[in-house]
């Protein structure tokens, strides 16, 4: 086959993918996608090997090892096909050369690898994880902050469109489209999902694909792969004729056309250099290219290692700092503190507090994915140690009772699946009632919103004082929040949700013996 | 035609008509098929017991004389179910899909040009519409369900004479159309005892914490005065006699095979009540109604028809 078409098929297999995993974060329900888009989250590095880890080496998690054996073999061709933020980036980099000067459109071979920075910023992460953080993951995965992109602009933009065109057709009666409710995300979250989009756009149309081979871990990880993968591109000397059309386009600046040298760790396989000559002068080799050549004047060594000791002993003395501060807490007291939850509520399925932080790389597929927008993203509720994962929040909404979406999407198993019926009995947090804020000790009149809101009937009415009182049965409570959206008293609540850390079982709702037989043998008027 | 011959033949006629009703009329089918104009339509309270949904429907409709008299060639119609929650038609927590199928059905075939279907649900709103089975009831029958998740559909609209809740805001559906069917379940409800055809109109609001602030009982009475539906048919098929509104499981309902119909909302729940096994005075919305003469709450002042099927 001719190598020239291998970027035409990269740009197809790239934009598929980015497309199918988009509909995935914009909410797009469609039976036919979906598998195919479950694939390709399955194969995301850094979200499979995490799932391989927290679901105790489950097969749903093997993606990663498919991905090293690609890269073994063909090097990094995740990062310019299956990964959405490379294929982002690449978007980045069509627009940015709209706007440039013809001159100031081609890449230039950057000598400078950066491999200390790089593989220190690897080991960092590695060893936050490794301490119980993914603070660094959250912030620099790319699958992530593809996630968290698409769930901060790209899902309300869609939802915008959507109910335009809704409300449009509503007006010839016309409801084939149901319109959604806007997302709002908390601003600052937002503004640093616009710091990520901003951060990716400027380094991407300055200089190609600096984010892949600098801060971006799975990129790195890639790397050290790639290095020693099976076939690389190589030069054919007798091909070349030193055009240097091929460093010009080089994405990735890897590549040297004077000296016909290629930098495999930082090569992505974007294979523009194929297309870019004219003579054939470039192809795939299991040729190992000489060691004195692959490797360019390194940078003073002794620099380097200070400063990889330095990133390595600061990320080791701050692990113990980011851990779990919000745990010590002081739970409140009934009464003393209005209402609300001490620690947030995680989502059913994710076990426990730790489980979930732990896991979750705050990629908001479970956030775009609620149909009830319960699950919101946090900030610094979890510590900076869960730095923007996720949490319920009862305050808009609740969870709907029969629903398991957000166990159904989670890719790194922070959330694990369940079927209605294990969600039915999972705890996740315990309604506390607060009857000196209630309606109807206050008011005295009936309320019982909360209780008529409750699927378990955990929260139940009782007669008092000629009214009806809610009363609650821990045990049968699920911590859905229904009762918390439901109260209607201001400021705060007078009926919420304690999360639990360790999520429980709740009491199952007795089986159901059929309707009673109470047909009428007359009217009672 | 002297005055014998008239004695005579009218007793032949009204013996054919009496053995008619006897053999023949009990045969819902033939019933349902006799003309609109032989049903008497005076009653102010429609009750049927003993069939299943549709045929009790059926019946009760014809005697309060067909829905011809509520609905007119072209007008647009609005029906008005309970579809609060995310759960199975067995469970009762939302009015019969198959009763709802055959309204739509009876409007369209009594010459409505539209027939709208809504709820504000409880629950998640798509889920609850499709797992009601009243989504796919309404699609068949012709109707057309419509979102009430947005407060866009809502309007502000002010309550002459109310108490507590002087303005509401209402969904669009109610105020533009021509005919307002509601059409709630029987239901145990944990706040106010029962919930029939008063209560079914908080589905119509967007702000209901603001009822649940101010007096509950009386707001829905108050709302009332806004808009009272043209016609209000209780589903009893199945009933949900604790654990209300939502339910737990099916252990929760029982099977009680009536249907109620009546232009009088007060009154129709009154009646509901009864067959629930509670007293309409202890229901503080229904004794609010008939204190602010919504409706009636005696039914002995009412001409009721009691059918057996």
């Amino acid at each position: 086959m001719n190598l020239r078409h291998l970027k035409k098929i990269r740009i197809v297999v790239s934009l598929a993918v980015l497309l199918l995993l988009l509909f995935v974060f914009l909410g797009v329900e469609s039976k036919v996608l979906q598998p195919v888009s479950d694939f390709f989250l399955r194969l995301q590095l850094i979200p499979s090997f995490i799932r391989f880890m927290a679901l105790f080496f489950a097969v749903s998690g093997l993606g990663f090892l498919l991905i090293l054996l690609l890269t073994l073999l063909i090097g990094r061709v995740y990062c310019s096909s299956i990964c959405p933020l490379g294929t982002l980036q690449d978007m980045f980099i069509a627009a940015g050369r709209w706007f440039k000067k013809k001159k100031h459109r081609k890449f230039a071979y950057s000598a400078n690898q950066k491999n200390i920075f790089r593989y220190s910023v690897l080991g960092a992460t590695i060893l936050f994880w490794f301490f119980g953080s993914l603070f660094l993951v959250n912030l620099l995965d790319p699958y992530s902050n593809f996630g968290k992109i698409s769930v901060s602009f790209f899902q309300p933009a869609y939802i915008f469109i959507n109910n335009k065109l809704a409300f449009f057709l509503e007006r010839f009666h016309i409801y084939s489209i149901a319109p959604l409710e806007v997302k709002t995300l908390p601003l600052n979250v937002l503004l640093v999902s616009a710091g990520i989009i901003a951060t990716i756009g400027i380094m991407s149309v300055w200089r190609g694909r600096l984010f892949c081979n600098t801060l971006c871990p799975a990129g790195s990880i890639l790397s050290l792969v790639a290095h020693k993968s099976i076939y690389k591109i190589t030069f054919d000397d007798a091909a070349c004729t030193l055009c240097g059309k091929c460093e010009r386009v080089c994405k990735a600046e890897c590549l040297n056309s004077r000296t016909k040298v290629i930098d495999h760790q930082r090569c992505i396989s974007c294979f523009n250099c194929f297309t870019a000559c004219s003579n054939n002068g470039l192809f795939y080799s299991r040729l190992k290219p000489l060691a004195a050549e692959a490797k360019p004047k390194a940078p003073p060594a002794n620099t380097g290692k200070r400063q990889f000791l330095l990133t390595l002993a600061a990320g080791t003395l701050s692990v113990p700092l980011l851990k779990k501060t919000s745990l010590a807490k002081v739970l409140s007291e009934p009464g003393l503190v209005p209402t609300g939850t001490a620690s947030p509520i995680t989502p059913p399925g994710s076990i426990s507090y730790e489980h979930f932080t732990n896991n979750c790389i705050a990629c908001y597929l479970c956030v775009g994915a609620c149909p009830k927008n319960v699950i919101v993203p946090s900030f610094f509720d979890y510590g900076l140690n869960g730095f923007m994962q996720p949490k319920l929040d009862y305050h808009k909404s609740f969870c709907n009772f029969d629903c398991v979406k957000c166990t159904e999407v989670c890719p790194t198993g922070a959330i694990t699946k369940q079927t209605p019926e294990q969600k039915q009995t999972i705890q996740i947090g315990v309604a506390r009632f607060m009857q000196e804020s209630c309606i109807v000790t206050i008011d005295r009149t009936d309320c019982g919103a909360c209780s008529e809101h409750c699927p378990t009937k955990a929260v139940n009415m009782v007669d008092w004082e000629g009214l009806r009182l809610p009363e609650v049965t821990p045990d049968l409570c699920v911590g859905c929040g229904a009762c918390e959206y439901a109260c209607p008293t201001e400021p705060y609540k007078a009926i919420y949700v304690e999360s639990n850390l360790v999520h429980l079982d709740a009491r199952p709702i007795e089986e159901s013996e059929g309707p009673q037989q109470q047909i009428l043998d007359d009217f009672p008027f | 035609m002297d005055r014998r011959d008239f004695i005579t033949k009218g007793f032949i006629y009204s013996a054919l008509a009496g053995l008619y009703s006897a053999t023949l009329g009990r045969i819902p089918l033939l019933a349902a098929q006799r003309p609109a104009t032989q049903a008497t339509g005076n009653y102010d309270l429609v009750a049927v017991r003993g069939g299943e949904p549709v045929a009790m429907y059926r019946r009760a409709m014809q005697e309060m004389g067909g829905m011809q008299r509520f609905v007119r060639r072209g007008q647009r119609v609005v029906v008005k179910p309970n579809i609060g929650w995310d759960v199975p038609p067995e469970r009762a927590a939302n009015t019969n899909p198959d009763l709802i199928g055959a309204i739509v059905k009876d409007c369209l075939d009594a010459g409505a040009s539209r027939v709208f279907v809504f709820d504000n649900t409880c629950d998640d709103w798509q889920r609850s519409y499709r797992n009601s089975g009243i989504e796919e009831a309404v699609r068949r029958a012709g109707g057309q369900m419509v979102p009430g998740n947005l407060e866009r559909y809502y309007r502000d609209v002010e309550i002459p004479g109310a108490r507590r809740l002087k303005t509401a805001k209402v969904h669009e559906a109610i105020l533009d159309n021509d005919v307002f069917i509601n059409v709630p379940v029987l239901k145990h409800h944990a706040s106010t005892s029962v919930t029939i055809a008063m209560k079914n109109l908080m589905g119509i609001v967007w702000d209901r914490r603001y009822w649940h602030r101010n007096d509950l009982h009386q707001c829905i009475a108050d709302f009332c005065l806004f808009r009272k539906p043209d016609l209000n048919i209780v589903d009893a098929y199945l009933v949900m006699t604790r654990n209300g509104p939502r339910g737990t499981s099916t252990a929760d309902v029982a099977l009680m095979k009536s249907l109620l119909i009546s232009t009088d909302i007060v009154a129709v729940d009154a009646a509901s009540t009864l067959i629930f096994g509670s007293q309409p005075q202890d229901i503080g919305h229904v004794k609010i109604g008939a204190e602010m003469r919504i409706g009636q709450i005696n039914l002995d002042r009412l001409n009721i028809k009691r059918v057996a099927i």
